[in-house]
């Protein structure tokens, strides 16, 4: 299972109902698939840098899920065949260890981090950082 | 002609890569307000002599910028 991104800008000239409707069925294609939908982000009516086939502001989207990859097949052969989607785009979300981080954590020995007592188990439940 | 002035926008002083400052380690496409920071007025793309940035962070920078461009949150050229 992999994490992806896939935004999508929708014409603007859609009614919201249409715009939902275009938004439940990409995000069904994911649950249908055995995907799971992580977040999603809707910026709204946006002004976009340039026009795209005439228009000026785009409705933006953004989906993140874990599933296989015929999830993201799916959904880009869908925006091909949907004129109301301006531009897509997809990405595969990079595995959280990264070499550059692991180097740089065994270079110096980090006093700051040690310094910092780990706290008793039973202390933590309280405190939640965001 | 006028070159375009990037040290308008980096002053000279305090020359160091931002990301490496906070830590960051991916740039997301989606974060337009810090990249809007690095494509001063023509929309170029800052060079790393101006900014400061390191290598590493410029190369994800780099490919932040053109995808943000791709879904029209920047724009190729500003005239």
């Amino acid at each position: 299972m992999k994490i992806y991104e896939t935004g999508f800008l929708l014409a603007p000239n859609l009614s919201e109902d249409d715009t939902e409707k275009l938004i439940t069925q990409m995000a069904d294609v994911i649950s249908q698939r055995e995907g799971k939908l992580i977040k999603q982000e809707r910026w709204g009516r946006h002004r976009m840098a340039y026009s795209i086939k005439r228009w000026s502001e785009a409705f933006y989207v953004f989906l993140h899920y874990e599933g296989r990859p015929d999830i993201p097949l799916e959904l880009e052969r869908r925006f091909k065949q949907t004129d109301a989607v301006l531009r897509y785009l997809t990405l595969q979300k990079e595995a959280q260890e990264s070499t550059r981080r692991k180097r740089k954590k065994n270079a110096p020995p980090e006093p700051k981090e040690a310094a910092a007592e780990p706290r008793p188990a039973g202390q933590e439940s309280g405190e939640e950082v965001k | 002609m006028e070159k375009p002035s990037y040290r308008k926008f980096f002053p000279p002083k305090r020359k160091f890569c931002r990301f490496c400052q906070r830590n960051i380690r991916d740039i997301d496409y989606k974060n337009v307000d810090i990249l809007r920071k690095y494509v001063p007025e023509r929309g170029k793309i800052a060079p790393r002599r101006v900014t400061g940035t390191c290598a590493y962070h410029q190369r994800k920078l780099a490919t932040a910028i053109k995808r943000a461009r791709l879904m029209a949150m920047l724009p190729y050229l500003e005239d």
